[in-house]
């Protein structure tokens, strides 16, 4: 069994171009052309929640941020920072006094920046003196399917200084990797959820690095 | 009772040793040579109320020496009390959770040994002790391959089972304790002598037994709860023997809800096993192994996927592509059609030009024939090239049956990336807001007009009246304490920072001195200057020779002072680093040589003068204090590492050692 990996990429202008190109350009060469059982499919990771921090490098007062716009919301009883939502890209930000902000929820790399800065600029329009410091990606969340059932209690025996199974607690096997540091969930059908990440190649490492383990916990 | 040994001050042999009160006395000078001695048997005595056991019982755990009344003053500082108040405790409590899981004794000793192993490496810290012992009695449990989950546990203890769980796993991971995993078939006589089956209670059991087993060739029970599986056999089993037990009654045996139930027993009717009849199930050992199934449905939900994808987006792609491959293959006909014709033309012209139409059609035919045939070799010579390339590689997943072991050496390798991290993280980066593609009314629509901000703030006002209250009242209290003069409080330092990656070994020893100093003992500058000359340190080597000065005076004063207070044995042991230091100074050789031979009288010299003098103990009080405490232990390992650093730094000169020998000299 071969594996193409490969980060699925949105791209709106994929569609387009189809069009007006000759379609075999758009086809994947690994791909056969007809796809009857899911085994032909390629191993797609999935970017699934990105993330980011930055700084705005200025005090928030947190009572105006909250009654000047209108997508945020703000119960200091229950959460100390306002929490603001934007369409598009589809995005979270936690924004706390110090001027602090984490932005979540984005589906990749561009959108976690395109994002980032939309808050600031937002808080920007509200009169604050802003910059835009420290932008930092601090969690990349993904998942893959390798599309084979796993052996968990032979994994988890061999590698118990790395993972842990408890089913009494969790159904997938938790995999704390030491280099690329990040955790694995890997559940018994083959269904891997990657997290911790700092950036794609972590997790393109990582996979390197399991696929192979992974592959010889097989279950024929 | 004389005995043997000789008293300490008096050099008396008349010792009075007395069990009742526990103590040995010199009956010359009237000395208490020992207090509190441990004898194996017990004595009684006749009291005035009646018989009463003579001294008090000292527990196998004790490390000796005074136990909790009376003599608490002379325990200070030792710190062994307080560890054994806290094992006696704990074993009290283990002993007590494990009479309440009906274990015996035996598991309450292997949970306190674990116990033991978490304190001794601080993992109690910061833990209930609740959660600790559950977690070492459950610890117990599974190595032992006890029936006991790890909700009876939490059960009993009154704490969550998740807490529990993580205590469990932090410990166990800690512990380097590789735990076998659960084996549903371990609970199936535990759940089944509860459903009140009489004399069957074997007999379904076993039945059930084989259900499991059945269940874990197929894969059900990975990623699922053993009791869910358990319910599942133990239902069928029971109404295999004819029995009438309802899912409410497993479901009161095996705590779990009823949709889980119904999901294993569904699951458990789709597999081949589950279509045979009772007797067929009963002798019948199905070879094939069963996919988990989630596997399975999670390749159904594929195939669905991809149908619909086949449905929506591939006919568009298909039909262009078809069309395109059409005008390709016409195309390619076409041209071999026009070459072929031409030939035959030229053929036809040479010999008859009977049938021109009904050839050509033949030749058609002929060279469509041509190209599917060779269109079948070049599939088929794909189709046995790709199952050669599949082939070795199943050998060789069989041939790894145990599975790949983790691969340290590639774990404590320093990547590229880390270092590039290492690097960029020294850069500063830009702080201005770039906003050129960002779409401004967009963003406008987000921010209010005045009078709707207005609004918000009232609405916001009311909803949060309460908690702006509380905080102008905590605002008011802060200002009146502030005023008052109280001091405000202090945060609590994090025990420990996080030592980032570093780029090489001597680095990384920085870091790594620099949280936390090992000894006093060691000089920590020599280690720099040491480190320096690797050329992977830079700076500090011209500010650390200056206070260098007043450390190794101390620290040579400072060891036979300490020598006194101990232990008569062991003084050689410790003196013995204070005369062999080799220093590089050009004085130091002189000495040396005087040294190698009047080593034992300068000991003896050297050691009563240093005790007189008070000057120098009330200098070295306060470090002494702070040493004691810490490093006791380790005393002689830093030391000898400290001479071996010396006698490599010896090669490069410095004076400054010197003064630490000129002193001795003196003596």
């Amino acid at each position: 069994m071969q594996f193409h990996f490969k980060i699925a990429e949105p791209d709106p202008n994929a569609s387009a171009l189809t069009t007006t190109h000759n379609p075999h350009s758009a086809l994947q060469p690994q791909q056969p052309a007809i796809l009857t059982e899911p085994k032909d499919a390629q191993h797609e990771i999935k970017l699934q929640n990105i993330v980011a921090t930055f700084s705005v490098d200025c005090e928030l007062d947190l009572k105006t941020i909250n009654s000047r716009t209108r997508n945020s919301e703000y119960t200091p009883k229950r959460f100390r920072g306002v929490i603001m939502r934007m369409h598009s890209p589809r995005c979270t930000a936690l924004i706390f006094r110090t001027g602090k902000v984490i932005c979540t929820g984005a589906r990749n790399e561009i959108e976690a920046n395109m994002g980032s800065r939309k808050f600031a600029r937002i808080l920007q329009k509200l009169g604050f003196p802003v910059k835009f410091v420290d932008y930092k990606l601090q969690n990349i969340v993904a998942t893959v399917d390798l599309r084979f059932p796993i052996r968990l209690e032979n994994l988890n025996q061999v590698h118990g200084q790395f993972s842990s199974y408890e089913p009494e607690m969790f159904p997938g096997l938790i995999y704390r990797m030491v280099k690329p540091r990040l955790v694995l969930l890997i559940f018994v059908n083959g269904k891997v959820v990657f997290t911790g990440a700092k950036s794609r190649k972590d997790i393109m490492d990582c996979l390197e690095a399991i696929s192979p383990i992974l592959l010889s916990f097989r279950k024929t | 009772m004389s005995t043997g040994l000789k008293c300490r001050n008096c050099g008396s042999n008349e010792i009075e040793e007395d069990n009742a009160r526990g103590d040995r006395v010199c009956m010359n000078c009237g000395s208490v040579l020992e207090d509190s001695l441990i004898v194996s048997e017990v004595q009684f005595e006749e009291m005035g109320h009646g018989a009463a056991a003579i001294g008090q019982f000292v527990s196998a755990e004790s490390s000796g020496g005074a136990t909790n009344y009376g003599y608490g003053k002379f325990q200070v500082g030792s710190g062994t009390e307080s560890r054994e108040v806290t094992i006696k405790k704990a074993k009290r409590d283990i002993t007590l959770l494990c009479q309440q899981l009906q274990l015996t004794q035996h598991y309450a000793d292997t949970a306190l040994n674990f116990f033991k192993m978490a304190l001794h490496r601080h993992l109690t810290r910061g833990r209930k002790s609740t959660h600790i012992y559950a977690a070492c009695v459950y610890m117990t449990c599974r190595t032992e391959g006890t029936s006991h989950l790890l909700i009876d546990i939490s059960d009993v203890q009154q704490i969550c089972s998740y807490e529990l769980g993580r205590t469990y796993l932090k410990l166990s991971h800690a512990l380097c304790i590789n735990i076998p995993s659960v084996d549903p078939c371990l609970y199936i006589m535990r759940f089944a002598n509860r459903l009140q089956l009489g004399a069957k209670t074997h007999e379904v059991s076993m039945t059930a037994l084989r259900i499991v087993q059945r269940m874990k060739k197929d894969c059900m029970h990975s990623g699922r709860r053993p009791t869910g599986l358990c319910g599942a056999a133990l239902l069928i089993a029971a109404r295999m023997h004819e029995f009438s037990r309802t899912l409410a009654d497993v479901i009161g045996v095996v705590k779990i809800h009823e949709s889980t139930l119904r999901k294993r027993l569904s699951e458990f009717a789709e597999t081949p096993s589950g279509g045979l009849t009772l007797e067929e199930f009963m002798t019948v050992d199905l070879e094939r192994e069963q996919d988990p199934p989630s596997f399975k449905a999670a390749r159904i939900k594929d195939r669905e996927l991809i149908q619909n994808m086949g449905v929506h987006e591939l006919t568009e792609l298909q039909k262009e592509i078809d069309a395109h491959l059409e005008k390709d293959i016409g195309k390619y006909t076409d041209s071999l059609l026009r070459k072929a014709s031409k030939r035959k033309k030229e053929e036809s012209a040479q010999s008859s030009r009977s049938q021109p139409i009904s050839e050509k059609e033949l030749e058609m035919e002929e060279s469509i024939q041509f190209i599917e045939a060779s269109n079948a070799e070049v599939i088929k010579e794909f189709i046995t090239s790709n199952t050669e390339d599949s082939k070795p590689q199943a050998v060789m997943t069989s041939a790894v049956i145990e599975g790949l072991r983790p691969d340290i050496e590639a774990i404590c390798r320093v990547t590229e990336s880390e270092l590039a991290d290492v690097e960029r993280a020294k850069q500063p980066a830009e702080t201005e807001l770039f906003i050129d593609d960002l779409n401004d009314e967009e963003l406008d629509q987000y921010v209010l007009t005045e009078q709707e901000a207005d609004t918000k703030l009232d609405m916001w006002k009311n909803l949060n009246a309460e908690f702006l209250r509380e905080q102008q009242e905590r605002e008011e209290r802060l200002a009146k304490e502030r005023e008052e003069g109280k001091p405000e409080k202090k945060k609590r330092k994090p025990r420990k920072k996080v030592i980032g990656p570093s780029s090489t070994a001597g680095e990384a020893i920085e870091k790594m001195l620099q949280e936390k100093k090992i000894s006093s003992k060691i000089n920590y500058d020599i280690l720099k200057t040491l480190t320096e000359g690797m050329g992977t340190l830079t700076g500090d080597s011209e500010s650390a020779p200056e206070p260098m000065k007043p450390k190794t005076l101390e620290e040579l004063e400072q060891t036979p002072v300490i020598v006194e207070e101990g232990p008569i044995s062991s003084k050689n042991s410790r003196d013995k680093p204070n005369y062999d230091m080799p220093g590089p100074s050009r004085k130091r050789v002189k000495v040396e040589a005087a040294l190698s031979v009047t080593q034992s009288e300068e000991q003896l010299e050297a050691k009563p003068e240093i005790a007189v003098e008070p000057d120098d103990l009330d200098e070295e009080a306060e470090a002494d204090e702070a040493d004691a405490d810490v490093d006791v232990d380790p005393e002689p390992e830093p030391e000898a590492t400290l001479q071996d650093m010396l006698n490599q730094g010896a090669g490069d000169e410095d004076d400054e050692y010197g003064y630490g020998f000129d002193e001795e000299e003196e003596y």
